[in-house]
């Protein structure tokens, strides 16, 4: 790694944002150039800063026991929503100036709360796909490489807290390349690489222990994701071929995965 | 990418109330008062219940958060205090990766009262990924979740509002960038 690399990577690695290939690069870098040390010092004086410096303000106790109250009166326990009678005086004016704005508030709210479970399922493609970019950008495509399933799966023990289903698919033009850790959804992920012609397919791969990824297919700016759940792993595949030809790959996957 | 609920889910108080102080932080450092900030996350909670049958399970401090940001700034906009949710380019504001300009602050020498003064100072939208990122520990991907923005705009938001802030420092203690520590 040079100094423009290191500059370029330095926040990130500081914030701790890394993934551990860059990281170990980028502190062999900074032993050997007193200059990038001096910058990483610095970086790091004013996380310690902010983070030691700046009070972190605390929920007074007073306010657990209203909320606690307030769920009360809603009606808790239990995930059920019900219309509930309006406690004005412990809300904001918009709740209690009628019972039409309310309900206007209140629909509008449920339709903010349902872009919202959209947007979760949508952020988790653009994590793989920012994944799958960076892993192109960075050159940095697998940290084992190889086409034999039986060395890649154990690779991956010890240092995932579960075994993903590895399973190589060059007989239907879908050659193992190898696998990768990786983040998904701010959790640890597998990522198994396959080529396809001169592309790379990746497949990330998690528990589904938050909840299962419907089968679905979604696009950003020329890349293809498909997502689908099997065996408790959510699996989503990303790649720049063709989206049929990804359909293609998952459903070869699904039907072989050990 | 609907998800199931392939086991019997926790209730929305064990989930939620262990994050009632990251909320209030949020709430407290996005309005500046606390009376409004209790406020703000007292009604943050009333509507992540009604909306809890639609939590999909994940982080429900992500969750939480995104519905406070929400309060907070419905909040801010009402009162006018001051200008929200202004349109600005993340990227257009130079290099997101300047790690040097650090060191144009000694760090080490900052009082506390005047970080404290110059995070004040700074947009709503720059101190609260400062504050949810330094404060609350939260990795790129989770602020991006919270503030619905995606991780690129993150990184370019952080290193302008850090830079921000060091602008409001040097600004406050009415000196000039002094090279090296």
């Amino acid at each position: 790694m040079d100094c423009n690399e290191t500059h370029r990577l330095l926040e990130a690695g500081t914030d701790g944002e890394l993934d551990l290939v860059h990281q170990l690069e980028l502190e062999a870098h900074l032993r050997t150039c007193p200059d990038c040390a001096r910058r990483a010092a610095s970086l790091r004086a004013r996380h310690t800063a902010l983070r030691e410096s700046l009070p972190r303000f605390t929920a007074p106790p007073q306010l657990t026991e209203k909320i606690r109250a307030t769920l009360r009166a809603e009606g808790a326990p239990g995930p059920a929503r019900r219309p509930a009678p309006r406690r004005s005086p412990l809300l904001w004016p918009i709740w209690s100036i009628t019972g039409l704005a309310a309900t206007l508030a209140f629909v509008l709210f449920a339709g903010y709360a349902w872009g919202h479970a959209r947007a979760r399922a949508d952020l988790l493609v653009d994590d793989a796909v920012s994944d799958h970019i960076r892993s192109l950008q960075a050159g940095h495509l697998t940290d084992v490489t190889s086409t034999d399933q039986h060395t890649v799966k154990p690779w991956f023990a010890g240092k995932l807290a579960f075994s993903p289903p590895v399973t190589d698919l060059a007989t239907d033009g879908f050659p193992l390349a190898g696998g990768r850790l990786e983040t998904i959804g701010g959790g640890p992920a597998a990522a198994l690489v396959f080529h396809r012609r001169q592309h790379a397919i990746n497949l990330f791969i998690w528990p589904a222990t938050g909840g299962a990824l419907a089968v679905r297919q979604a696009e950003r700016s020329g890349y293809h994701a498909e997502s689908w759940s099997q065996a408790g792993f959510n699996f989503l595949a990303v790649s720049e071929i063709p989206a049929d030809e990804l359909a293609q790959f998952a459903g070869i996957f699904r039907a072989k995965m050990p | 990418m609907e998800a199931s609920a392939p086991h019997v889910p926790p209730t929305f108080e064990q989930l939620m109330l262990p994050h009632l102080d990251a909320a209030y932080n949020l709430a407290r450092w996005l309005l500046r008062d606390g009376p409004d900030a209790e406020d703000a996350v007292q009604e943050a909670c009333l509507r992540a219940y009604r909306a809890f049958d639609r939590f999909r399970g994940g982080d429900g401090r992500a969750w939480l958060l995104t519905i406070v940001r929400h309060v907070c700034y419905s909040h801010l906009r009402r009162n006018r205090r001051e200008p929200v949710a202004e349109t600005f380019d993340d990227e257009a504001h130079g290099s997101m990766h300047d790690p040097g300009e650090a060191n144009a602050l000694a760090w080490h020498e900052v009082k506390s009262a005047q970080l404290r003064d110059a995070l004040d100072r700074l947009p709503a939208e720059f101190r609260e990924v400062i504050v949810l990122h330094e404060l609350e520990g939260l990795a790129y991907r989770e602020i991006a979740a919270v503030a619905e923005i995606p991780v690129g705009t993150v990184m370019s938001r952080l290193a302008r509002a850090r830079r921000k802030l060091q602008t409001e420092l040097l600004a406050l203690a009415g000196k000039e960038p002094s090279h090296g520590l």
